[in-house]
């Protein structure tokens, strides 16, 4: 009889304890004042309406309350936010020895040599990257395409250009990160791609990202004009290291007609990081979107790559790997609107979750009544490595024309015993097997990416599988 | 002409930007039995299909009057009722439909009149039998896990049913084992036993055609009819295959 | 009495309002314990009728449980119904929910799969219009060692209907070799209607295979071009294809009669 009461407390979460709608809306004060936002105005020397926009946003962001979904940042110091803003600066110029023993060695394994393993943690000056960033500029400027810091860009010819578009896409009343974004924004990249102009080498913010302090409020605002063609990688795959371990980034772009851009980001944070990123892009009539993102790093992420079709024939392709391991909860996703006729996206996506890590996928696809002969498809599959991690998918499909065709497949489970005894029998170690299996369980992204990434990537997955036997 | 059921002229079509049928003509006359051979992607389907009027296909040039009218405007279902039918190759699986309700809404829907549910019963179990078919078939839901050869009986059997003017049987006969083939015929024959019902046999194989009542034959070759023959032509191709007729496309 | 019903066990993006609803709950509730006997087999049949329904039921090892539930299409009142089942070692429980029509309809079905080898198997069938809104949230709780469930839906939404549906899949730790599928069929029939579809696998077990599928929209273009093919034009082959769906979660239930009162509540003969 004991077991029959427990069951009833355990079990019947009864239906007139319903919960009532105020929700947890708890506000902190974030010490984040006016005054500091106009010294970070000033020291960027903003225009104008940038120190009334920081001012504005610094206003919603403390309005604003946290969504009540998704994973927890109790970890973050939001009473502290400022912290996160303006680290002392002591610790800004953190020493290479400071940097985690398990950073250096996934730099080791990668094989970078010294001086690039300083700078992406960091610490080090940009002897070698800001070469190769000044040398990709100078050849996409002969086909008259504008790459620059993003910063500088807003005094210069192309002001207006970003002032028109600047956090139009995401607006600072989007979430509480954005709103944090608005006001404390620093560095990132401008884009401008010419109409019909095609950028053959892909453009890399690696570089840009490793400037000092850049990398944790930056900014990237892509154009890619009618016609034009781009392919732009974010990130790189070795793990940024940021004392300060707050990434409240925003990414928008703007899509021209018949225009292509190829967002990719394989991204590596180190494990101690609350990635609140938010990017976004606007397709206009018959151009594409294509993201390709890789999560491996960061404690927390929130990211979902929002695209919004809304020229006829807007095309919308999304390519995604979360791989989760221990300590980490990566929520990741995508969303798509399709707001015009005939618009088509396409989404694949790949999780995996080991020793405790916990993948979410989280998606909306929204068709509205003017999206008449749109089509979407949606696959996803999750893999779990063991059974101490978590892995979900929320998918929410909202439609509301019938002349569309809209498809969803889930599936979840595990590398089967068959496969690995097959590979072993032909010679592979079990981790070997088990790496090559979520490799190739990995293949969506990494045939997508340029060989280099791609090789890093698969290095990458070795390194989190090592010792994955359990 | 006043008395050709089909009347087929300077037909061409094309699907995604290739061109397949060119400058197609054929006519057929109530009653008669035409056959469509020909080598693989000469056009044989297509003509099927551009005769149906599926949408995959556009058709760029020429004409197809049936029954005295011209067609080339008429909706799938409107040359349906006028008295086309198209046996499909790869018939579609319609899940939560019977067979039986399937043919008797296509029927209502075709001449306009509410069946008497009992008397069509009757009529799809005298089918059944003369096929030789297991009288559950027609309560299974339409083509749903139906092998590949049950799929094809399926079509025969809303053919003699629907009892149309004019049948098209695109490869009906195509992968199927002897017991299937033999249904196959066994309909071909009954459906030959009205006088005016006129049939146009896509194939490219002769065995399903010896036992048959042929009137003419016709080979199909890029496209276009190059050559007309009576049913010595199928035993021309049985011997010596398509080869004689490549060289009579220029 | 205002609440929040129908809350799915994750939550997701707030602009889209798919979490739990808000609504005016009636004062009149119907409570209905369901108690089975181990190795019993019982089905049940109810309508709604416009009260609060809450029905819970204990199966007992490897008893099944057969609930149907009929939502008339003429019914004015929003109806609200509650179901609560837990399964021991080798239940069943199959949950059948008809919505016809009716105003507003709202339903929560969560079942807990305790026991070893227990299964559960939902069927939801529904055709809306005119307004007519249905709001679902459906559980599938894996706990015990091999547990299997299905949740399937087929449904048509019309002239400004409008339809929601949670259905998650949750394998929790130790449900190690549970399978779990989910699909979900719609049928829209012009661009005045809403639906939206949260279809979600949970998952802290290594162990288990968890599937969804779900098409939305149209039939396609292969399907209507056959229909027409044999004189069935585009409105009349949509007609067809709404019964069809119907029909296939009708023909789930083994007593003929239930399955004749639910056909003349359509109107069909």
């Amino acid at each position: 009889m004991s077991a029959e009461k427990t069951y009833v407390e355990d079990v019947d979460r009864s239906f007139y304890d319903f919960r009532f709608e105020d929700r947890d809306n708890y506000r902190v004060s974030s010490g984040l004042t006016e005054e500091i936002i106009r010294q970070i105005s000033k020291e960027k020397h903003d225009p104008d309406w940038m120190l009334e926009f920081r001012l504005q946003s610094l206003k919603v962001f403390e309005q604003m309350p946290m969504t009540t979904w998704g994973p927890s940042i109790k970890g973050l110091d939001l009473q502290n936010i400022v912290t996160y803003v303006r680290p002392n600066t002591e610790r800004m110029h953190a020493k290479w020895e400071e940097v985690p023993e398990n950073i250096k060695e996934t730099f080791e394994r990668l094989g970078i040599p010294q001086s690039e393993r300083e700078s992406l943690a960091g610490v080090g000056a940009q002897y070698d990257s800001e070469l190769v960033y000044h040398n990709v500029r100078k050849e996409v400027a002969d086909l008259g395409v504008v790459y620059t810091d993003i910063e500088s860009a807003l005094r210069g010819e192309y002001a207006d250009m970003i002032r028109e578009r600047f956090m139009k896409l995401v607006p600072p009343t989007d979430h509480k990160f954005a709103a944090l974004h608005g006001a404390v924004w620093s560095g990132g990249s401008f884009v401008y791609v010419p109409p019909g102009v095609t950028v053959e080498i892909p453009l890399q913010s690696y570089f840009r990202l490793n400037a000092p302090g850049a990398g944790q409020f930056e900014h990237t605002l892509i154009i890619v004009d009618k016609g034009a063609n781009l392919h732009f990688i974010e990130g790189c795959s070795a793990p940024k290291y940021n004392v300060a371990n707050l990434h409240a980034g925003c990414v928008e772009l703007y899509v021209g007609e018949n225009a292509t851009l190829r967002y990719s980001t394989i991204e590596n944070w180190s494990k101690n990081m609350y990635n609140l990123n938010t990017k976004r892009a606007r397709v206009e009539k018959g151009g594409k979107v294509e993201w390709v993102s890789g999560s491996f790093g960061s404690h927390v992420s929130y990211l979902y790559p929002m695209s919004i079709l809304k020229g006829e024939g807007a095309r919308c392709e999304f390519t995604g790997v979360t791989f989760a391991g221990a300590g980490q909860n990566l929520d990741t996703g995508c969303k798509i609107v399709h707001d015009a006729p005939k618009t088509t996206s396409y989404v694949n996506t790949r999780s995996i979750s080991k020793s405790g890590g916990i993948s979410t996928f989280r998606s909306a696809v929204v068709v509205t009544a003017k999206a008449e002969n749109s089509k979407s498809s949606v696959s996803c599959e999750s893999l779990m490595l063991d059974d101490e991690s978590r892995s979900d998918t929320i998918p929410v499909m909202d439609v509301r024309t019938n002349q569309a065709d809209i498809g969803h497949e889930a599936k979840i489970g595990r590398i089967s015993d068959e496969a690995i005894f097959y590979l072993m029998s032909r010679g592979l170690s079990e981790e070997d097997a088990r790496a090559l299996i979520v490799s190739g369980f990995a293949e969506n992204v990494s045939k997508e990416l340029p060989l280099e990434y791609a090789v890093e990537m698969n290095n990458l997955i070795r390194i989190e599988m090592k010792g994955a036997i359990g | 002409m006043a008395n050709e059921l089909v009347f087929i002229k300077n037909l061409s079509a094309k699907a995604e930007e290739k061109e397949i049928l060119k400058s197609l003509s054929l006519s057929i006359g109530r009653g008669e039995t035409h056959v469509v051979m020909g080598p693989n992607g000469a056009g044989k389907s297509t003509l099927a299909s551009v005769l149906m009027g599926d949408p995959a296909y556009e058709v760029t040039g020429g004409s197809i009057e049936f029954d005295g009218r011209d067609i080339g405007e008429l909706a799938v279902h409107e040359r349906a009722k006028q008295g086309i039918f198209l046996s499909f190759q790869n018939p579609i699986e319609v899940p939560g439909i019977s067979l039986e309700n399937f043919v008797r809404s296509a029927l209502e829907r075709q001449t306009e009149k509410k069946m008497k549910i009992w008397e069509f019963r009757k009529e799809v179990k005298r089918v059944l039998e003369t096929l030789a078919m297991d009288p559950h078939y027609a309560e299974r839901d339409l083509n749903v896990g139906f092998s590949g050869g049950e799929k094809k009986k399926a079509e025969i059997l809303q053919m003699l049913l629907l009892k149309p003017k004019f049948a098209i049987l695109d490869e009906t006969d195509s992968g199927l084992d002897v017991d299937a083939v033999r249904t196959v015929s066994k309909g071909i024959e009954e459906f030959q036993k009205d006088a005016s019902a006129s049939l146009l046999v896509i194939t490219h194989n002769a065995a399903i055609l010896s036992a048959l009542r042929v009137d003419a034959v016709h080979i199909l070759v890029d496209g276009r009819i190059v050559r007309t023959g009576g049913k010595e032509l199928i035993e021309q191709v049985g011997r010596e295959g398509f080869a004689p007729f490549l060289e009579e496309t220029e | 009495m205002e609440k929040i019903i129908n809350e799915p066990i994750a939550g997701t993006f707030g602009w889209l309002h798919v979490g739990g609803t808000k609504v005016t709950l009636p004062d009149e509730i119907k409570e209905q314990e369901i108690a089975l006997a181990k190795g019993e087999t019982k089905t049940v049949f109810l309508e709604d009728d416009g009260s609060l329904l809450s029905i819970k039921a204990k199966l007992p090892e490897n008893a099944k449980l057969h609930l149907i539930l009929l939502r008339r299409s003429e019914a004015a009142k929003s109806c609200f119904t509650d179901v609560r089942v837990r399964l021991e070692d080798g239940a069943e429980f199959t949950w059948h929910r008809f919505i016809l029509g009716g105003k507003e309809t709202y339903d929560n079905v969560s079942v807990e799969l305790a026991g070893k080898g227990s299964r559960f198997a939902a069927d939801l069938g529904y055709d809306l219009k005119d307004e007519e809104k249905a709001d679902v949230n459906c559980e599938a709780i894996h706990l015990g060692k091999k547990s299997e469930s299905r949740i399937r839906s087929f449904g048509v939404l019309a002239k400004k209907a409008g339809k929601l549906l949670r259905g998650t899949i949750d394998f929790r730790r130790g449900c190690a070799g549970s399978i779990g599928n989910e699909t979900e069929d719609v049928l829209l029939l012009d661009d005045t209607v809403h639906n939206q579809s949260v279809p979600m696998i949970l998952c802290t077990e290594e162990d288990v295979v968890g599937n969804h599928g779900a098409t939305i929209g149209r039939p396609e273009e292969r399907l209507l071009y056959y229909m027409a093919s044999r004189g069935i034009d585009e409105t009349q082959a949509l007609e067809l294809l709404s019964r069809a769906k119907l029909e296939a979660v009708l023909h789930q239930i083994p007593e003929e009669d239930i399955q004749q009162t639910i056909r003349e509540a359509k109107g069909w003969t």
